[in-house]
């Protein structure tokens, strides 16, 4: 029996210790960051750097001279703030009032509609929108511009606020509807009508929630570069105008870093550390109001019966507001897919999807990419799924009250879903891709989309863990089963479609992600990988890559057609693994009929 | 060692942080016989009978002191907490079965203990269920979930589920609190079936189920055990008047 016990401890010690690569992974990729930051920082000079104006780097400026290049990146830091007030103005507003709509306004069949589209919204890579932005909103805008160019802050608002819309809906969305039910009903019962029920009651009470889920939006906002690199024009100067060119500190990393010399390389991590820190504002506001929450609650039984009595329009007008706000973000959705399926479905080939590379021929083939990003997905869930399903067991199921490793673990997986993913791609390439020899490959590009997949896997597999009931827990103890056996026999294969579904999620970001690859993988599109060490492309890179040049226009349609293709599938599978998790677990007869008796062939 | 089929409990108390919930409780369980624990709500009963197979570890903050004995072991000495309750089984208020199959729920806890083989298995599948006397309505539909049976069916189920594993003595909270009438009254002619083996410790609200089915009562009240005795003595002639004011329905 001393087996057993022994077997339980080191099944504990093995998933603490899962756990603990997230506080490692945080720890390290600080450090690397800020290692290389530091000695740059302080040969440009603290204040050159930050507040210099001038970016003018040097490739041929090293450490042991003096330099010739400046290196200052306040117009980056104002381009970032600008990009993301802008972001904030139509996206905050855009989701605020789509949540309200989705929580108060619209119920049954057309309430499913846009969940699904708010999360659709959230799955379109953000090459996608840089490329729709690029082949179909600049020319759309351009008769507003000046120069006719209609690149900069207004087109990257406009698109950065659709992307961040979803973040701002889903959060506010979950506290608007655990608003209590009473408070409505106290409403109406004192003569409000339905509308100023919800914008003053309803919708003050929720107010720490929506507070939060526009912090979360800045941060998505801030850390978000590839459509900002195709959209912003990237000229190093403060916008002075709506379509003037402009540059943000991740647009800097992804421009420069594949030709950059040796400060120049240095300059472009502490760009990096910049942003981190700005992530870390954003994390440390996001607690404020997480712990400002109670006090709030206090406030707003005073707050509904006084608000009441001044009766603005505003809950007249609101109700439209929502209603227009979501029908928006809805049809931008249609509006990317059906332009991006009108222009790419024709120019799809066999040749293109699976043709042979040719040196120096003139006709494009993306099976390399297919078959690289297919690689990628297959090493990076071999990775990132255990590791992340083991330490999310270890949150959900040996939480101690104050334990103090959990609390540690849990801020690490905040930390880490916080960092933008061309800080990723800045890391992977200081290690990994040094680790193999200094060039990239594709091997280095999936251990650093490994570690960026490690929060999504933990949180989403820890609220299928959560809604597994304890009975079943208590159950199989009371059965006299150990803790691993009930954890791998009763309790995981309830949560099976929730992990299911964070496979898929994984799946559906390795696909669309591009900035953390650029760097560790490769940015040319090029022959067929012949093993894990070969530089390749990735789809979502590749579109890139092909929307950068004009020659192959066709081709970046219908690379953007397979790519718009592949994460609707995936988005759409995961909803749906999703929803049986729920029939599971409440066990309805039908289901039971179905289940056949399977023989185990143990 | 073997466990045996008494529980003999000797000044137990329990916190759960600051709150006292049992004090100083002392009885004797005896071997097969069925012993109903009643009172109020929150006096500590169902705390009580969690003890019996340690199911109080799981939560946090609880202390346990004095001795708890269930035949010659002292539970809380030994260490082997699974062995424990795989001898003293146990049934919850709410019906539990796992999402499996109804073959599968009844085949898991034989399965932990090493059982493998696919004859064997069958054996105590089939057993079981006759022993809960509900092999004629399930034995068509072993291999379907159990999730889909009614809730009766369910907690009988979850009984058959207990019985596999050869319980010494079964732990019963409440068992019927969910249940219709007629899934009671099965329920209760299936324990005066099982004590011809076995212990049952059962926990109830329900007076007229503790005079129906059981041997020993105890009524418990705010965490203190006020009179254990004869189920007919209890009930028709209490020594204390706590007890007489709870069962004539005049608190509680």
């Amino acid at each position: 029996m001393n087996r057993s016990r022994a077997k339980e401890k080191a099944g504990k010690a093995v998933f603490a210790g899962t756990a603990a690569i997230c506080i490692i992974a945080v720890v390290v990729i600080f450090a690397f960051i800020l290692i290389r930051s530091i000695p740059t920082i302080s040969k440009i000079g603290f204040f050159d750097f930050l507040f210099g104006s001038t970016w003018a780097p040097d490739r041929n400026d090293v450490f042991t001279e003096a330099l010739a290049g400046q290196y200052g990146v306040l117009t980056m830091i104002v381009g970032t703030l600008f990009a993301t007030v802008g972001a904030l103005a139509v996206g905050g507003i855009l989701g605020y009032f789509t949540a309200v709509y989705l929580a108060f306004f619209c119920k049954g069949k057309i309430k499913k509609v846009f969940n699904t589209v708010v999360n659709l919204l959230a799955g379109i890579p953000s090459v996608i929108y840089g490329f729709f932005g690029i082949k179909a909103l600049m020319p759309l805008f351009g008769w507003m511009s000046p120069n006719g160019n209609a690149s900069g802050l207004f087109l990257v608002s406009l698109v950065l606020g659709i992307m961040i819309m979803p973040t701002v809906v889903a959060l506010s969305k979950t506290s608007l509807e655990a608003v209590p039910r009473s408070y409505y009903e106290g409403a109406l019962a004192l003569g409000a009508t339905h509308e100023q029920a919800v914008f003053k009651t309803m919708v003050p009470a929720a107010k720490s929630g929506i507070t939060a889920s526009l912090i979360l939006g800045i941060g998505r906002a801030l850390g978000e570069t590839m459509a900002v690199v195709m959209l912003a024009g990237n000229a190093t100067e403060i916008p002075t105008g709506l379509f003037q060119s402009f540059r943000t500190l991740t647009a800097n990393i992804v421009l420069e870093m594949g030709y950059a010399g040796e400060v120049q390389m240095g300059a472009l991590f502490a760009t990096g550390l910049v942003l981190l820190i700005f992530i870390a504002i954003i994390n440390f506001l996001m607690g404020l109001v997480r712990s400002d929450k109670n006090s709030d609650k206090a406030k707003i039984k005073k707050e509904w019966l006084g608000a009441l009595k001044n009766k603005i329009n505003f809950s007249k007008v609101g109700k439209v507001v929502s209603w227009i706000a979501a029908i928006f973000g809805g049809l931008f959705l249609v509006a990317i897919i059906v332009y991006i399926l009108i222009m790419g479905l024709p120019h799809i080939s066999w040749n293109l999807l699976f043709g042979e590379f040719e040196l120096g021929s003139d006709s494009v083939t993306i099976f390399p990419s297919i078959v690289a990003t297919f690689m990628t997905v297959v090493v990076s869930l071999i990775i990132a799924i255990p590791l992340g399903v083991a330490a999310a067991i270890f949150l959900n199921e040996y939480t101690k009250k104050g334990n103090k490793l959990i609390t540690m673990v849990r801020s690490a997986v905040d930390i880490l879903s916080g960092v933008p993913s061309i800080v990723y791609g800045l890391f992977g390439a200081a290690t990994f891709v040094l680790l193999f020899g200094g060039s990239s490959s594709i091997l280095a590009g999936s251990l650093t989309i490994s570690i960026m997949l490690l929060p999504t896997v933990i949180r989403s597999t820890e609220e299928s863990l959560k809604s597994v009931p304890d009975a079943f827990r208590e159950g199989s103890l009371a059965l006299g089963a150990g803790k691993l056996r009930t954890i791998f026999k009763v309790v995981l294969p309830s949560a099976m479609p929730g992990i299911i579904s964070a496979v898929i999620l994984s799946i559906g970001r390795v696909v669309s992600e591009s900035a953390p690859f650029m760097y560790t993988m490769g940015t040319s599109l090029g022959a067929m990988p012949t093993g894990y060490l070969s530089s390749s492309t990735t789809l979502a890179v590749a579109l890139y890559a092909l929307s950068r040049e004009n020659f192959h226009t066709n081709e970046a349609y219908a690379t953007a057609c397979v790519l718009i293709i592949i994460v609707l599938a995936l988005n759409l599978l995961a909803e749906f693994v999703g929803k049986k998790l729920q029939k599971k677990l409440s066990g309805d007869s039908s289901n039971g009929i179905r289940t056949k008796h399977k023989r185990k062939a143990r | 060692m073997e466990y045996g089929q008494n529980i003999s409990v000797k000044h137990a108390d329990l916190y759960y942080g600051d709150f006292h919930a049992l004090k100083d409780i002392s009885l004797e369980i005896p071997s097969k016989l069925i012993t109903a624990f009643i009172g109020p709500s929150g006096c500590g009963k169902s705390t009580l009978l969690k003890c019996f197979n340690r199911m109080n570890d799981l939560v946090e903050g609880c202390k346990i002191t004095g001795e708890f004995k269930i035949g010659d072991i002292d539970i809380y000495q030994s260490a082997d907490v699974n062995a424990l309750r795989k001898n003293v089984g146990m049934v919850f208020q709410k019906p539990n079965p796992f999402p499996m199959s109804v073959y599968d729920n009844i085949a898991y806890g034989p399965r932990t203990f090493g059982i493998k083989k696919r004859s064997e298995l069958d054996e105590i599948v089939e057993r079981s269920l006759k022993q809960a006397a509900m092999w004629d309505e399930l034995k068509d539909r072993l291999g379907k979930s159990a999730l889909g049976l009614s809730g009766g069916q369910q907690q009988r189920l979850c009984i058959a589920r207990s019985l596999a594993i050869n319980p010494k003595i079964l732990l019963m909270d409440e068992p019927t609190s969910a249940l219709d009438p007629i899934s009671t009254g099965k329920i209760e002619e299936l324990c005066n079936e099982l004590k011809h083996d076995m212990t049952i410790v059962i926990v109830t609200h329900n007076m007229q189920q503790a005079t129906r089915i059981s041997d020993k009562t105890g009524f418990f009240l705010l965490g203190d055990l006020i009179e254990f005795g004869d189920t007919d003595q209890i009930f028709s002639s209490p020594k204390e008047e706590q007890t007489e004011r709870y069962i004539t329905g005049r608190f509680g």
